[in-house]
């Protein structure tokens, strides 16, 4: 009996197209969107400025400073038009070096510059001007005092020489693909809700469900029968989404996705997730009156969930009040388990805390959707 | 007597749904129930098939009290409900089986309900495919399955052509002559006068008048339509 019932579930829901898409083709296009747009953001390299440099002044010292931002890495040199940032010496720059009056630098900025990208390139550029002015400086103070010379000559103006960074833990900020596959792994996930709550109120609906309630079919075999099939699903939509993390992100020039963790503990968590995910769609379904009620209440639910539990923003991003709030939404317990695995080579016992959280989450809305579904049996609906 | 029924109450709420019911159904008879929308009669075919839970009262079928034995009852009974209780995203054959699976019925009534049924030429059709009457075999044919020996009918000609309406009719019949009891809920006379033996007159849950089909016709000398408004309307009057 059990058998048939849970073979129904899976011949539905695999031809419930609309259903496939939703728990397929939208979250892996969402990894490969949100992969390669945020590929810049979560990038550890250097910040690149492409620059382009117009010298109206042509003197030497003007001169000087080009081929010093030509060789700091942080300046990527282009043509105008390709440029972020065109910066304009204007004529007399050199001339004016020695004077108190200095005609100023214009950056000619494109329009869509972030604030702090460009507080960051004016930074870098003003090390290379201050640079400049050192040496001159240093020049001049050589013709009355080397050791005033010597004194100023050895300042050192770059950061890496003036400050030693120390991290509290282990820097472990995910890159695009390993923030992309997770996020929409767990997102995607709880949008079974969708095929489950329509097939269950369609049989509730059409009376099937009491029609085989009058088959001695019981609300426990129901539900379960209801599990399985979901809970595969689940497992193939998990592996399917790191496959287009390993496979698919690459072929966009963007990283590709690593399991440097656990397989078996990565396993375990993506079917205490399923649990979830499956136990509050099948609340959903059998609380709810009619599809597009189940349909508005989960996509409801599975935003706030997702935005609070760090699938909008992530985490890292958050203040710590709101990363404290985060820790509420099963996505968050998820997202946390796979960055784990992904980003920090997890074992079995590092996700077992996010794991059993979801198992529990899960199995105690299983069993309230149960009772409210022997309840609903029992009053003949 | 194969069904009896005693005193049943049940209320929804406010709503007394059956109001001190009590008739008696006897064994290989077609039962035609009726009443007007909100009489009972789906209230009472609930209660029948354990179903729906019952306020006050008794039910004994085949002697075994339905409270106590529901799930031996369940076994030999088998509900046809008003709704297309099926998957319209499965075939015929796929809904079949799976209903059968279920109840684990044997492959001899699988194969019976298919033929009663006239299937036998849409079993790889996808039910939601079939026409009206079609869909209304298929929904009988489920309750075939499992070799009952009551069928409850829930109003099964609810929005059929003239012909689908008597196959469906020449198939109800058919039953009767595989020694199945046939509980019949309709608002077409013609169907009750058509079909059954037996009927009883229900209104506001309550029994109004019970008898032999050929008895009440010749106590009344009018037809039962006549008959029927003339009970509900006193009824309602009450």
């Amino acid at each position: 009996m059990f058998s048939a019932l849970v073979k129904k579930e899976f011949i539905l829901v695999l031809r419930d197209k609309q259903a496939l898409m939703a728990l397929f083709v939208m979250p892996a296009i969402f990894i490969l969107i949100m992969s390669v747009a945020m590929r810049d953001i979560f990038s550890q390299e250097s910040i690149h400025f492409n620059t382009a440099i117009v010298d109206l002044d042509q003197s030497s010292i003007s001169r000087t400073l080009t081929k010093d931002i030509r060789k700091n890495k942080s300046f990527h040199l282009v043509d105008q038009n390709e440029a972020e940032f065109i910066i304009h010496i204007p004529k007399g720059y050199g001339d004016e070096q020695n004077s108190v009056k200095n005609p100023k630098i214009e950056i000619q900025v494109k329009g869509s510059a972030k604030s702090d990208v460009i507080e960051l390139f004016k930074a870098k550029l003003l090390k290379e001007v201050v640079d400049l002015k050192l040496g001159i400086i240093t020049e001049r103070l050589s013709e009355f005092s080397d050791e005033a010379a010597a004194a100023v000559g050895s300042v050192k103006l770059s950061t890496d020489a003036l400050f030693d960074l120390r991290y509290n833990e282990k820097k472990e900020v995910p890159n695009a693909t390993q923030q992309s596959v997770p996020t929409w792994i767990v997102f995607g996930m709880f949008f079974i809700v969708i095929p489950m709550s329509t097939i269950y109120i369609n049989e509730r609906k059409q009376h099937t469900l009491a029609r085989l309630n009058s088959m001695n079919v019981s609300a426990f075999s129901i539900t379960l029968s209801k599990v399985v099939p979901y809970l595969f699903i689940a497992q193939i939509q998990v592996w399917v989404m790191i496959a287009v993390g390993m496979f698919i992100v690459p072929l966009f020039h963007t990283p590709a996705l690593e399991i440097n963790g656990s397989v078996a503990g990565l396993t375990f968590l993506s079917f205490a997730l399923s649990v979830a995910a499956v136990g509050l769609s099948s609340l959903i379904a059998v609380t709810a009156k009619s599809t597009e009620q189940a349909t508005t209440i989960g996509g409801i639910s599975n935003i706030l969930l997702g935005s609070i539990g760090g699938v909008m923003v992530p985490k890292f991003f958050m203040p710590e009040s709101m990363q404290t709030l985060a820790n509420i939404s099963p996505m968050s317990w998820g997202l946390d388990g796979f960055l784990d695995i992904f980003l920090k080579g997890g074992d079995f016992s590092m996700i077992l805390n996010e794991s059993c959280m979801l198992l529990l989450f899960g199995v105690i809305l299983l069993i309230l959707s149960m009772i409210l579904l022997r309840r609903r049996l029992n009053r003949g609906i | 007597m194969l069904i009896k029924v005693s005193n049943v109450t049940k209320r929804y709420g406010d709503i007394l749904a059956l109001d001190g019911l009590s008739l008696e159904i006897k064994k290989g008879r077609i039962f035609g129930l009726l009443g007007v929308n909100g009489a009972g009669k789906s209230t009472l075919l609930s209660v029948l098939n354990g179903l729906t839970d019952i306020d006050e009262g008794s039910v004994e079928i085949f002697g075994l009290d339905l409270k106590k034995k529901i799930r031996e009852i369940r076994n030999i009974s088998s509900i046809v409900p008003q709704n297309l209780a099926f998957y319209e995203k499965l075939t015929v054959k796929e809904n079949l089986e799976f209903f059968s699976n279920v109840q684990q019925a044997s492959k001899e009534n699988f194969a019976k309900a298919i033929e009663i049924n006239d299937l036998s030429k849409l079993l790889n059709q996808e039910a939601s495919t079939l026409s009206g009457g079609q869909k209304r075999r298929l929904n009988m044919a489920i309750g075939l399955l499992n070799d009952p020996k009551i069928i409850y009918f829930d109003e099964p000609t609810v929005g059929i052509d003239p012909k689908s309406r008597n196959d469906i009719l020449d198939s109800i019949r058919s039953y009767k002559d595989l020694g199945i009891t046939v509980v019949y809920t309709s608002h077409y006379m013609n169907e009750i006068e058509k079909i059954c033996d037996d009927v009883a007159v229900i209104a506001k849950g309550k029994l109004i008048e019970q008898g032999t089909l050929k008895a009440i016709l010749q106590s009344k000398s009018e037809t039962l339509e006549k008959h029927f408004l003339a009970l509900t309307s006193e009824s309602q009057d009450v």
